[in-house]
């Protein structure tokens, strides 16, 4: 099969790549980038751990062509900390033992960025709605929704 | 148990056309051919993924600048790619076609709605979908083009049953035209789901407009609960010309499940779907009522509970 | 009534936010992260049939693609269980890597392929032919499989060495008899006899199930695989392959969740080394959420509960019956049954008890060890039964539940009749007490809505679990753990240890401990990845709520050891007896300091006395041991829910919840937390939403082993959080880690039981069988208005 060239930037770096039209972005980033932090859950759109953001917008990287991505800015969980300097919700995260076994973070993380661009003061109501796509199985979420809110509180502050 | 969800297993050629002319002649050129239209890749490639369903041509739309847009100068204009997400920044959504705001709302989760759009929530042809019968209610059209042609019809009519429609190969969905509502509109959109981000058991969108205090015209239409989204034509008219009051309501609600012809499957029984379609069409038709009266806030938190 | 006397630490009990930074930024590693150069993917063939016979595996078509093929002519023919945390006379081993004679399972693994990428490797499993001979029938209710027609799904298995006979097909049962029932429910005035079901779930840990093996020049192998216990893996992999252990290198690597689902060595692991032994190559496999849905659940029960009862709420005499089916393999169900009578058996003072409890096989994936381990199975039956007899009595249920919970100085059965030790430490009444006043208890009828569509109810549910397998005499079950300890030169402390970490903080507790003894500040204790079974002694497995009571347990026994050699160290240095140094944290150094005595400007530091040592070419602070606990401490839970139950649409939500947890002295308390929040969620999951039903025709899942017709909570599905209140029990475990006992399992005992005891308090339905999906609900509703409103049972 053909591959197809692509160019993309990939959390700040610009990239080039050769793609099959079948290849998935989750396994571009996996597999040949070894960004390995977005997770591969089920494949199907229904657990939120393989979320990007793709031109600044939340995306499944599990159900997006790598081929489509050509032109566009990615950024997964690895390009958030500046150094070594943290992204202030992966602190929160830290602080708020909203991390278990780690392995629905990347998502979460990406997700609940998205939200703080969307909504900078949500309500807890609009917390757990924006976060429903992200699958837990470890937290029970509470510490997850308190460490988004946590967030929220301190960069009004 | 031959599925493999971390890979996309069916080889097929990319089509990436840049314009929608370009598009329509791929589609005419290709149209004896095994070719799918891809644009927010949210159902198609899930299917492609979970039943073997092989192509040979995928055509990639999302790409066509001037699908991606949405009018709201007269009546809604929503054009092919233009994701869920976008749609609802449109403050009008909301506050005219609220049944469609809680509609998209109610869809999954936010990454796939900055995916899906409604195009393709439409051509999918689910009988779950749930902009459908929010579009349903509020009139909407569809326009489908081809190289050879372009005809509009109304979304009702485009259904033949499940994951089927009239569209023709050569055939795409361009645009989803959405009458004004008319003044004293009010609509509702309430999605019973086993979680939030879920497929709809049912889900169902009403809109009346109200002359007076009768309700001069009523439209009710139920997802997941036939093969295709189902108006309930008969209940409509019990309803029109008459103030819907809880008394009236309650009989109309008793009435709706002979409309529809719900079966048991994976995600809940006929039974159920039987009894939640008439306290549904309750709650629905008395949110949209209060809501011709008043600037009654939607509910901002989507459809479900 | 409060245990816990003045303990002061410096470093337990204390919050750390940086054990978990790789999770956050993406760095982390699991086994599916790992990727070495030339490695081949592989993907597996799985049997589309629940049970049929295989004839022939011919991959000849694949290998012509450039694949590397293994089908069953290829894997030795070790007959072996996957799981041995059980001695081995009481192991039912009953598999090979591969069938050699028939599947038993819709989604049973029969050959796999590897090649230099996925795709590829998939494109040539599609090219595998197997000629099937005959089918059978799929069984999968546990009523199909009883049936005396059904077909057999085993001939013989072994126990242990010996070959037994598997008849109707039994896989194993238990039975055990304390006193006198018979006399029992003859002093009873009260006797209630009732049947539940708690149904099969699916784990859904995040990450499924994984390995990447890397076959080395001397014909060993380097593996990273998903496991709750490293050195199990080896040695069952050295059994199957026949390589000695000192050849098989595990790595010890971060789980994604687990909860149960990796005590054994997952399906995957052979069949990956058998790919890589073939290839001679590295060979990464990592299933897809289909296969692993296949692969593992829960054990389901269906119990039939007969208790008696005195008018003043003596308990005396409980018959408690249980069967379940168990899927294609058995791989554990007769420790399974066993711990299922434990917990029965130490829940309430039944004074006289028989159990009798059966396993069959059925045509499903097959059931193991889910958090819990059979205690939210048992639970559910004996906390609805406690309040049927609480109200048949007229008794208030809390003050019932105080009456006759076993407590201190009595004795838990922590895995099942052969693993049981005293109760020391035990919160049950404080919990009881501080959680009624917590969730106004004695208000609890005036939040009943008579009218509305919504009906509130609060319900109570006590639970709980071993802390470990640990007991006076060995008993079935293998339990040890084991650590090495060293000082480093610059005062630092390594921790190496198999000991597993499933998120819930086994890990950053272990480092603790070791920083408690040392008084090392706690971040410069490393308890990292990076160790594997080649350097580290044996650990059995994090499981059983084990983590912290037994691993962190040697992990203090050794650092003890350890501090023991630096005071001896020490002393010399200061001319002066080690029991006249003092050794402490100075947190404005950041060190360990030791000073003699009274004389605390005397100081010099850890640093500068393993750096001395190692200057004078005296050696390295370091010790390595295993320990065995000697008892297994029950840590105890109580939930008080509230739900709210909408009579139109029959769904319910819990609006309020406060949790009481009881795990003596708490080492890490927002993870600890955590886990009992974790747990609440997947409670309310087993309660309201979670099932996964096979077809009677096909022998498939419902689902197709798609999560989007298997849903689990979601964040919608918990209660606000400032609803939720979670408070712990003042004691002190005496024969623990500084006072600590585990809380893991304990957490999802009695979720579910509290959730039903709330629905009954809300609607009056007793509802039997789990999960109460809005469907259930409004049928109940419907047939209670049917038969005038009045209380009622729902099976």
């Amino acid at each position: 099969m053909r591959k197809i060239p692509i160019k993309f930037t990939i959390n700040g770096q610009q990239k080039e790549a050769l793609v099959q039209s079948n290849e998935l972005l989750i396994n571009l980033l996996r597999d040949e980038l070894y960004l390995t932090g977005t997770k591969y859950g089920c494949g199907i759109g229904e657990c939120g751990a393989c979320t990007v953001f793709v031109d600044d917008e939340l995306v499944l990287a599990c159900l997006t062509l790598a081929v489509t991505v050509d032109g566009k800015e990615i950024t997964t969980i690895e390009g958030l900390a500046k150094g070594k300097e943290l992204h202030p919700m992966q602190v929160s995260f830290l602080k708020n033992a909203a991390v278990q076994c780690g392995f629905c973070t990347p998502g979460m993380i990406m997700t609940a960025i998205s939200l703080m661009k969307e909504n900078p003061d949500p309500s807890e109501e609009e917390i757990r709605e924006y976060m429903r796509g992200n699958i837990c199985r470890c937290t029970g979420y509470t510490q997850i929704i308190k460490a988004i809110k946590e967030y929220a509180h301190n960069m009004k502050a | 148990m031959h599925t493999n969800t971390r890979i996309l297993a069916n080889k097929f050629e990319y089509l990436d056309p840049k314009s929608l002319s370009e598009a329509l002649n791929i589609l005419d050129e290709y149209q004896k051919k095994n070719i799918k239209i891809l644009a927010g890749g949210t159902d198609l490639l899930v299917k492609m993924k979970t039943i073997e369903l092989n192509i040979d041509y995928l055509l990639y739309i999302k790409e066509i600048a001037e699908l991606n847009f949405i009018n709201t100068s007269n009546g809604l204009s929503i054009g092919a790619t233009i994701p869920f997400s976008h749609i609802i920044k449109e403050d009008k959504i909301k506050t005219e076609y609220t049944a469609l705001y809680e509609a998209i709302q109610a869809i999954a989760a936010p990454a796939i709605r900055n995916m899906g759009t409604v195009a393709g929530n439409i051509g999918n042809a689910s009988p779950a979908a749930d902009t459908v019968p929010a579009l349903i209610v509020f009139d909407a059209q569809v326009l489908i083009e081809s190289k050879q042609s372009k005809r509009t019809l109304f979304l009702k009519d485009l259904f033949l049953g499940p994951g089927k429609t009239v569209l023709r190969n050569d055939e795409l969905i361009t645009r989803i035209e959405v009458p004004e509502v008319k003044p004293n509109t009010g609509s509702a959109f309430i999605k019973k789901s086993r979680v939030k981000a879920d497929l709809a058991k049912i889900n169902l969108a009403v809109a009346v407009q109200r002359k007076g205090q009768n309700c001069e015209n009523c439209k009710i239409a139920f997802g997941s609960v036939a093969a295709t989204v189902v108006r309930a034509e008969n209940t409509e008219k019990l309803l029109e010309g008459k103030a819907l009051t809880e008394e009236l309501i309650s009989k109309a609600a008793q009435g709706v499940a002979d409309e529809i012809k719900p079966i048991d499957d994976i995600r809940s029984t006929a039974e159920y779907r039987i009894a939640m379609s008439r306290e549904m069409l309750q709650d629905a038709l008395s949110l949209a009522w209060a809501r011709t009266y008043s600037e009654a806030k939607p509910n901002l938190k989507g459809g479900g509970e | 009534m409060l245990e816990q006397k003045e303990h002061k630490f410096d470093i337990l009990g204390r919050d750390y936010d940086i054990k978990n930074i790789g999770k956050v930024t993406g760095e982390e590693k699991y086994s599916c992260d790992i990727n070495i150069p030339g490695q081949l993917h592989a993907v597996i063939l799985r049997s589309p049939y629940a049970h049929a016979e295989i004839k022939e595996v011919d991959y000849t078509e694949a290998e012509k693609m450039g694949a590397i093929c293994i089908g069953p002519q290829d894997v030795p023919d070790v007959i072996y269980n996957e799981r041995i945390v059980s001695i081995p006379a009481k192991t039912y081993r009953d598999r090979t890597v591969f069938p050699k004679d028939k599947v038993r399972h819709v989604g049973e693994a029969i050959a796999a392929c590897a090649a230099e990428t996925e795709g590829k490797a998939f494109e040539a499993l599609k090219k595998i032919k197997v000629i099937w001979g005959e089918k059978w029938e799929p069984l999968v209710t546990l009523d199909d499989a009883m049936s005396p027609d059904a077909p057999a799904i085993y001939d013989n298995v072994f126990l242990g060495e010996e070959r037994v006979k598997i008849s109707n097909n039994l896989a194993c049962d238990r039975n055990i008899d304390v006193g006198d029932i018979e006399e029992g429910f003859k002093e009873a005035d009260i006797i209630a006899d009732e049947t539940f079901d708690v149904q099969r779930v699916y784990h859904m840990q995040l990450e499924t199930k994984s390995a990447v093996c890397q076959p080395e020049a001397d014909g060993g192998i380097t593996l990273w695989t998903t496991t709750q216990g490293i050195h199990n893996v080896r040695i069952l992999l050295g059994q199957i392959f026949s390589i000695p252990l000192s050849r098989i290198n595990v790595k010890r690597i971060t789980l994604g969740g687990s909860f149960g689902s990796s005590i054994q060595m997952n399906s995957v692991t052979p069949i990956c080394v058998a790919l890589a032994l073939k290839a001679r190559k590295p060979v990464k496999l990592v299933t897809t959420r289909e296969e692993d849905m296949y692969d593992h659940s829960s054990y389901p029960l269906k119990t039939r509960l007969k208790v008696g009862v005195k008018k003043d709420g003596t308990l005396t005499a409980a018959h408690c019956q249980v069967w379940l089916e168990i899927g294609g393999h058995n791989i554990q169900a007769y420790p399974y049954l066993g711990c299922v009578a434990g917990w029965f058996a130490s829940l309430y003072r039944w004074k006289n008890l028989r159990y009798e409890g059966k396993a069959y096989y059925s045509n499903k994936g097959p059931a193991c060890a889910r958090r819990g381990y059979g205690s939210p199975q048992v639970n559910f039956p004996v906390e609805n039964m406690i309040d049927i007899l609480a109200e048949k009595l007229g008794m208030d249920p809390i003050e019932f539940r105080r009456k006759n919970y076993v407590g201190k100085g009595e004795e838990f059965w922590g895995q099942g009749p052969t693993v049981r030790s005293l109760i020391r430490s035990c919160g049950v009444e404080e919990m009881l007490d501080r959680g009624a006043e917590l969730i106004e208890w004695d208000k609890k009828s005036e939040l009943k809505n008579k009218n509305g569509k919504i009906k509130r109810g609060i319900g109570v549910a006590r639970g709980f679990h071993t802390s470990g397998t640990g007991g006076p005499k060995a008993g079935e079950v293998i339990d040890y753990s084991g650590a090495t300890v060293k000082i480093n030169e610059d005062g630092s402390v390594d921790v190496i240890t198999a000991l597993m970490d499933h998120g819930g903080g086994t890990w950053e507790a272990g480092a603790k401990v070791a920083a408690e003894v040392l008084k090392v500040p706690f971040e410069k204790v490393s308890i990292d990845n990076g160790v594997d079974t080649r350097t580290t002694v044996f650990d059995v497995n994090t499981h059983a709520t084990r983590g912290v009571y037994c691993g962190c347990g040697a992990i203090k026994y050794v650092a003890e050891k350890v501090k023991e050699m630096l005071l001896n160290y020490a002393a010399t240095l200061f001319e002066d007896r080690p029991e006249n140094l003092v050794l402490a944290l100075n947190e404005e150094l950041g060190q360990g300091i030791i000073y003699p005595i009274d004389l605390p400007e005397k100081y010099k530091t850890i640093a500068e006395i393993a750096d001395h040592a190692r200057i004078n070419s005296v050696g390295t602070f370091v010790y390595t041991s295993t320990l065995r606990q000697k008892n297994c401490p029950p840590c105890f839970i109580t939930y008080f829910t509230e739900v709210e139950v909408n009579t139109e649409t029959g769904e319910i939500s819990v609006p309020r919840v406060v949790m009481m947890g009881d795990s003596g002295t708490i080492i890490n308390p927002e993870l600890w937390k955590g886990q009992i929040l974790g747990a609440y969620a997947l409670g309310i999951g087993l309660g309201k939403l979670e099932d996964i039903p096979y077809n009677k025709e096909s022998g498939k899942l419902n689902c197709n082993g798609l999560i989007t017709d298997f849903k689990v909570p979601i964040t919608t599905d918990m209660p606000h959080t400032d609803n939720i209140t979670v408070e712990h029990a003042h004691t002190y475990e005496p024969t623990g880690p500084f006072g600590a006992k585990g809380i893991g399992e304990a957490a999802l005992s009695a979720v579910a039981s509290s959730f039903g005891n709330a629905v009954y308090d809300a609607v009056g339905i007793r509802f039997h069988k789990l999960p109460i999906t809005p469907e259930v609900m409004l049928k109940a509703l419907q047939d209670k208005n049917r038969i005038g409103g009045k209380n009622k049972d729902a099976h």
